[in-house]
């Protein structure tokens, strides 16, 4: 289906830039969705991938390109794209693989939480975070060994 | 009432204060990566705090927080463990008050309340 709204921003990482992006894109999403819950998740979501992407960045620019689909409920997806460090590969994927695999996110995310609850450095919580309080769907894919893509999607409002 | 510590930085602020026997924490502003080590200190100084006085329940003000990234959120985790892992009599209550127009602290305080349910008590007021 086409997106009946979307926007596309590259940047180059910068950690500061990551909350000005997420205020941006929040009146973006209040501007098209007429729920604050939905729109909290969606923030919370493009926070967690952006700052993922800002820091662990090997170079260049991070893409990230929102599409909201109408309809009942209307769909919204978070593509993010970066070249990233091998160790953040890995990351990714321990910890959507291990979703992936898991009963539901919120169980995932509950034993992450706990397995790291001695660590005071990098959380690894974000991407977790996303699937169990963000209630959306992650995937990705890694071409040409460094070119990451996390899609992140969910569904807004009331279904028909 | 005495201050424990105060922490600013552009675009956060936390403060701690000893009231009698209860740690009163307020965060105000948007809690992100900037922010880590502030929002460690704070806690950190508001953890040695509570057991050098004994406190028995520390109360934290997040109505003003805009937002809390996983950094920060961690740093309540590993908090809330701390606390866990004292001797029993050493343990205190964390007590978040949270404002509901702020959708992500219902879902995150959810979250910090399912990892340690005997710690946590969270009100939602204005």
């Amino acid at each position: 289906m086409e997106p009946t709204a979307y926007f596309e921003l590259n940047f180059k990482p910068n950690i500061a830039l990551v909350t000005v992006v997420r205020r941006f894109v929040s009146e973006f999403y209040q501007r098209f969705l007429s729920d604050p819950d939905g729109t909290s998740r969606l923030a919370l979501a493009t926070h967690e991938l952006l700052e993922n992407a800002v820091r662990y960045s090997k170079d260049g620019e991070s893409t990230i390109r929102i599409d909201v689909e109408d309809g009942k409920p209307k769909t919204v997806r978070i593509v993010l794209r970066n070249r990233a460090t091998q160790p953040n590969i890995g990351a990714i994927r321990e910890i959507l693989d291990g979703v992936a695999a898991a009963p539901d996110p919120t169980t995932f995310y509950q034993q992450l939480m706990v397995k790291r609850a001695g660590h005071r450095s990098g959380s690894g919580l974000g991407l977790a975070r996303i699937c169990a309080e963000g209630e959306m769907a992650l995937t990705y894919t890694v071409e040409d060994n460094d070119l990451v893509t996390i899609s992140a999607v969910t569904s807004i409002g009331e279904r028909s | 009432m005495s201050e424990i510590v105060t922490v600013n930085g552009d675009d956060f602020a936390g403060s701690g204060r000893l009231d009698g026997l209860t740690i009163n924490v307020s965060l105000k502003g948007n809690a992100d990566y900037s922010a880590l080590d502030a929002v460690e200190m704070l806690l950190t100084r508001a953890h040695a705090e509570a057991q050098r006085a004994g406190t028995k329940e520390t109360v934290v003000d997040l109505r003003q927080l805009e937002f809390m990234n996983s950094s920060c959120f961690q740093s309540f985790v590993a908090w809330i463990n701390d606390i866990n892992e004292l001797a029993e009599g050493q343990r205190y209550k964390v007590k978040f008050l949270s404002n509901p127009n702020l959708h992500w602290q219902k879902r995150s305080l959810h979250s910090l309340r399912s990892f340690a349910v005997e710690l946590v008590t969270i009100v939602e007021t204005q």
